[in-house]
């Protein structure tokens, strides 16, 4: 009875040391993702520029007029050639466009979260965007009649701004409406005319570099181009449709600075005095942006072609940044600290043109229910560069009830309309306020970005969505909702595609290689935080049709191309082995497969153990004779084994019995010989640790195949890992594989070195410094190694590990780790031919008891709370602890509860009892050897089988 | 000769400093090896120890760059470039050896004969 007690505390153990792999795993996962989507923002604005061209056709006619505005620039500066240097020009922008891109991706690392430095540029660059397909699409709108009624509107609505906002701010307005309005702007107009045109142009590419709120530098861009046009238009016609081109933004930009300029003062999302073109010229980081904007600029007005205007926005904006890139966290924070309000004294002061101001965010939020499309997208994209990296903003966001507005704009049928408002919600999804996660959620948002994600080709949008579906399902009580409404869709949308598995493969077409794109990195890490959400979230994704098949294939791929160390390789990884948790349990006709042994009760187990535990206790020669024995009785088992599996394969194997067919090991193992990926490495060593837990006809095939597969070195060879999670998986995966005899005996043989070697010594912890939980999975690995082997033992003793295992035992201040090494020692001394060699290296009976509860070495290891029953009880078994010992460990359940979901090992169950430990104590029918399975593959004539005691392996010959 | 892993060996050893061939990709040595930890030792025809699961050269390609340098059929591979041969797997001895970046490999063998050559000079003295 005592032993059996121990074995629960043990087990929990075990169990408690898995646990902390899929929790790491999980955490970490979620932080990635919003690094990635914030970086990405930024790539995307590069690209839009392209697919907006299309909407602003009508430019054309505009950009001549603007031209006419500009000529007298240009003229000064270079009249021989506008038109070709404009060309000439528009390729150094591409290029600058391409730095900024590498410059954010550089910083996405860089960010504390990795989203920090990301955030600053991605956003920005969505920004001027969004800023630009104003621009653009305001144009259209302008031209169009009714366009000039929704302005109008708009104006009529921020009236009230208006009246508090100055004499400027009304100009900027007269300009959209009527330029002649403006006496001010016009006299301004004039002078850009003749001398200043680069001038306007400059302070908003500067504007926009320094800044980075976009609306505000459209305001200034605006009102100097405004008036310069103004007198230049030949025609009112004219002159609006340029405007709107360039100037359009303004429109809106406007109705928002008027809006901004009323709270201003107070509002901490205020740019007004960054407007100023002086100010901008002034500063510092405007040398350096003023020759590109030159380049940019001059293009733009200079070229008829719209696409042309366009991509040198973009590259402008893009040129903008790289100032600020260059200074990541001061460009980027700079312009956060001042919407968050906290300008410093100097900025203001530096921005003296009080006339532009931001909109305040319930302003912007308003401006998401705008009728006008593009004020909508401008507004979304704000709000997303706004929320960028800011807690405060996002949460603002929420209580203003913006969420669901978002939420809402994903059905909108314009393409730029649910882009930018995928942005938004992916940035406010981010981060560690789970409320405003469960605010889209509250609103249907998951659905919702489902839908989008069936409907849309857009590469972009699907990155976004599937970014934030990662970022959702990184708290616990929304995976099931994922599950609920994307699972298939997502399995069907991204992860089968991507993954390039075919249903049904074409004779003619090769077998596709994943691609590993952006979408599939984030998707499949959204499924791998969902399948940790207990036995139904594991049993909806097994039964995905055609996500585990995929997910195999993706793999597989990955191993082809030996390309096995990125973020969605992990992912799959990850996946697989959470879906491989528990499969002896839960997987749907497993009980077919259970062993017979197993399925006796836990008591009838006890007796069972307790038998072979005697044999074991008479000495040492039963190890060798007992295990020829064995070998005999398991090639009978083997015999059963081959007919009742047989049957089962004559139909291809799909779906979740992938998970578990002995051909997986292969794959498990060529990721662990080849990935430099630590979380790889855990996942792969995790699955092959659950897959060979349980008492299943399956775990017996897949422990006895990763011995004939040579797995057991390569295991063995990741004990000497510096990560300290992969040493802790491995360790364990190796303890359920000794459940298999043969396995237990090559592990012995040689393993028992790099087991030993990761254990502390005496009071100094080993170069890697392992946490308790890997020392105590060590300790627990060679405990089960040691047990009815005392040849085992005798390699421990070998290996000199008494003296550490004393150590431990004595000196540890871990009650975990004390009793783990108690268990071990008290089996070492139950192997009575050992004793004589144990004593004469200076050992003796104390040294192999546990310390008594009572030293004060013992109270101070054994905190309230868990140890104290355990240890008395240890003492008690001294006795017949050796064998005994041996129940203590089951070694099924360690793996499993290892990967039990996050709930539990929130609970702190280290020390609750396992509950099934029953049938790992039942071991012996896992010892059969399967030495001559068919579904091995026999492709590989070269190898041999590790087990130098299976069946003859074929001599193997290798050409070097 | 036996050897118990573990155990300190004192034989004599000959160094042999083998340049690899290329041939396109691929670096080649010139020989097969058997054996490892990880082999049925009792499968190997050139152990004098049938427990001895150490490295052996198997076979030798004629005129190749093993040759050359004096390798031999049945040499019993203790070390690849100062990595220990006598507690490996066949495989791990197979990829100490065949290194992408190293073009020259330096081997410490022992083989029989050379035993036998020392003894008969002992001997003779």
């Amino acid at each position: 009875v005592p032993a059996q007690e121990q074995s629960p505390s043990n087990q929990t153990s075990l169990a408690m040391m898995q646990e902390p792999q899929e929790v790491m795993e999980e955490t970490v996962t979620i932080e990635e993702d919003p690094g990635t989507p914030t970086s990405h923002v930024s790539v995307v604005t590069s690209e839009d520029g392209t697919t907006r061209r299309t909407e602003t056709k009508v430019t054309k006619v505009v950009k001549t007029i603007t031209r006419r505005t500009f000529q007298p620039v240009i003229l000064t500066e270079s009249k021989p050639s506008p038109s070709t240097a404009t060309p000439s020009e528009t390729k150094p922008v591409t290029k600058m466009v391409k730095t900024v891109t590498t410059r954010t991706v550089r910083q996405v690392p860089l960010g504390p979260d990795g989203l920090p430095l990301p955030e600053g540029s991605s956003p920005l660059g969505s920004y001027t965007d969004s800023i630009d397909r104003r621009y653009m699409k305001n144009g259209e709108r302008f031209i169009t009649p009714q366009a000039t009624s929704t302005l109008t509107r708009s104006y009529n609505n921020y009236s009230d701004s208006y009246n508090d906002a100055p004499d400027s701010q009304f100009r900027h307005y007269a300009l959209h409406d009527g330029y002649g309005d403006m006496p001010n702007n016009y006299g301004s107009l004039s002078r850009g005319v003749n001398y200043r045109p680069y001038q306007p142009y400059m302070p908003t590419g500067g504007y926009r570099p320094e800044n980075s709120y976009t609306l505000p530098i459209r305001k200034d861009d605006y009102g100097h181009v405004a008036q310069p046009q103004v007198p230049m238009g030949s025609s009112t016609v004219d002159l609006n449709r340029s405007q709107p081109e360039r100037f359009q933004p303004e429109p809106y930009g406007l109705e928002d600075d008027r809006r901004s300029l009323g709270p201003d003062d107070e509002e901490p999302y205020d740019l007004v005095p960054d407007y100023s073109t002086a100010n901008r010229r002034t500063l510092p980081g405007h040398t350096i942006r003023e020759p590109l904007r030159n380049g940019p600029r001059v293009r733009g007005y200079e070229d008829p072609i719209e696409a042309e205007l366009i991509d040198e926005r973009h590259p402008y904006i893009h040129g903008m940044y790289p100032a600020p890139l260059a200074q990541p966290e001061r460009g980027s924070l700079a312009s956060l600290d001042r919407m968050g309000g906290r300008r410093s004294p100097s900025i203001d002061s530096i921005r003296k043109d009080p006339r532009w101001r931001d909109p305040d965010l319930p302003e912007v939020i308003a401006m998401l229910g705008h009728p006008i499309d593009p004020v909508k997208s401008n507004a979304a994209a704000y709000l997303q560069h706004l929320c960028y990296e800011n807690d405060k903003i996002k949460k603002d966001v929420r209580q203003l009830k913006g969420i669901p507005m978002l939420v809402g704009l994903l059905d909108h049928p314009k393409a730029e309309v649910h882009r930018k408002s995928c942005g938004a919600l992916r940035n406010i999804s981010y981060g560690k306020d789970h409320d405003n996660k469960v605010a889209i959620k509250s609103c249907d948002g998951i659905p919702a970005h489902i839908r989008l994600l069936r409907k849309t080709n857009d590469m972009e949008v699907r990155e976004l969505i599937t970014g934030t579906l990662w970022n959702l399902s990184s708290y616990e009580p929304l995976k099931m909702v994922i599950i609920n409404h994307g699972l298939q869709t997502m399995t069907n949308e991204v992860i089968i595609p991507h993954s390039g598995w075919e249903h049904e493969p074409n004779e003619d077409s090769k077998p596709r290689d994943a691609e590993w794109t952006t979408v599939f990195k984030n998707t499949s890490g959204c499924l791998r935080n969902v399948s940790s959400d207990g036995a139904e979230a594991r049993r909806r994704l097994r039964e995905c049709e055609g996500l585990v098949d995929a997910l195999l294939h993706a793999l597989q791929s990955a191993v082809g191309k030996k390309d096995m160390d990125s973020k969605s390789v992990e992912n799959c990884v990850c996946i697989m082995r959470n879906l491989s948790y528990h499969v002896h349990k839960e997987v749907p006709g497993a009980e077919k497969f259970q062993d017979p042994s197993a399925l006796q009760g836990p008591g009838s187990a006890g007796t069972q153990r307790k038998k072979k535990d005697d044999a074991g206790c008479f000495g040492g020669k039963k190890a060798k004779e007992e295990w020829f024995n064995q070998g005999r009785k398991n090639g009978e088992h083997d015999k059963n084994y081959d007919t009742l599996d047989l049957p089962k394969r004559t139909e291809p194997t799909k779906g979740f019995e992938l998970l578990y067919q002995p051909e997986v090991v292969r794959l498990y193992l060529s990721l662990l010989t080849e990935s430099q990926n630590y979380n790889t490495l855990e996942a792969a060593a995790g699955a092959l640790q659950n897959l060979s837990a349980g008492q299943w006809t399956w775990s017996n095939y897949i422990r006895a195949t990763v011995r004939k597969e040579k797995g057991l070195p390569i295991l063995v060879e990741l004990l000497r890992s510096d990560s300290d999670k992969v040493v802790r998986a491995v360790a364990i995966a190796l303890r359920n594989l000794s459940i298999d005899r043969r396995n237990k005996d090559l592990i012995g043989s040689y393993a028992m070195r790099d087991l030993v070697s990761n254990l502390p010594s005496g009071q100094q912890r080993p170069a890697k410094n392992l946490e308790e939980d890997t020392v105590v999975a060590i300790l627990n690995t060679i405990h089960e190694i040691i047990i009815d082997s005392s040849e085992n033992a005798r390699s421990l003793i070998t290996a000199q590990a008494i003296d550490k295992l004393v150590a431990i035992n004595r000196t540890s201040q871990s009650a975990r780790e004390t009793k783990a090494a108690s268990h071990v020692l008290q089996t070492v001394w139950s192997y009575k031919e050992l004793r004589n060699a144990l004593t004469k290296d200076g050992w003796n009976k104390t040294h192999f008891q546990p310390i008594p509860t009572g030293t004060p070495k013992g109270s101070k290891s054994c905190k309230p709370g868990y140890d104290d029953t355990t240890l008395p009880l240890m003492e008690t078994n001294q006795g017949n602890r050796g064998c005994s010992g041996g129940d203590v460990i089951p070694m099924d359940e360690l793996g499993p509860d290892g990967y039990s979901t996050i709930d539990q090992r929130d609970k702190d169950s280290k020390y609750k009892s396992s509950d099934g430990s029953s049938d790992l104590q039942e071991r012996e029918p896992l010892k059969n050897d399967t030495n001559r399975k068919h579904y091995i593959r026999s492709n590989r004539p070269t190898v041999s089988l590790v087990d130098a005691c299976d069946v003859k392996p074929q001599p193997v010959d290798s050409w070097v | 000769m036996s050897f118990m892993p573990g155990q300190p060996v004192s034989t004599v050893v000959q160094r042999i400093e083998i340049h690899k061939l290329r041939d396109g990709d691929n670096l080649i040595l010139g020989f097969s090896i058997g054996g490892g930890i990880d082999q049925d030792p009792s499968q190997n025809l050139f152990s004098e120890d049938k427990t001895d699961k150490g490295i052996y050269v198997t076979r030798v390609s004629k005129g190749g760059p093993a040759e050359v340098a004096g390798l031999r059929m049945g040499d019993r591979i203790m070390q690849v470039n100062g990595w220990d041969m006598t507690m490996v797997t066949h495989d791990q001895a197979r990829k100490k050896l065949t290194k992408k970046n190293e073009d020259v490999v330096r081997l410490l063998v022992t083989r029989k004969t050379l035993e036998d050559a020392v003894r008969q000079s002992m001997m003779q003295h």
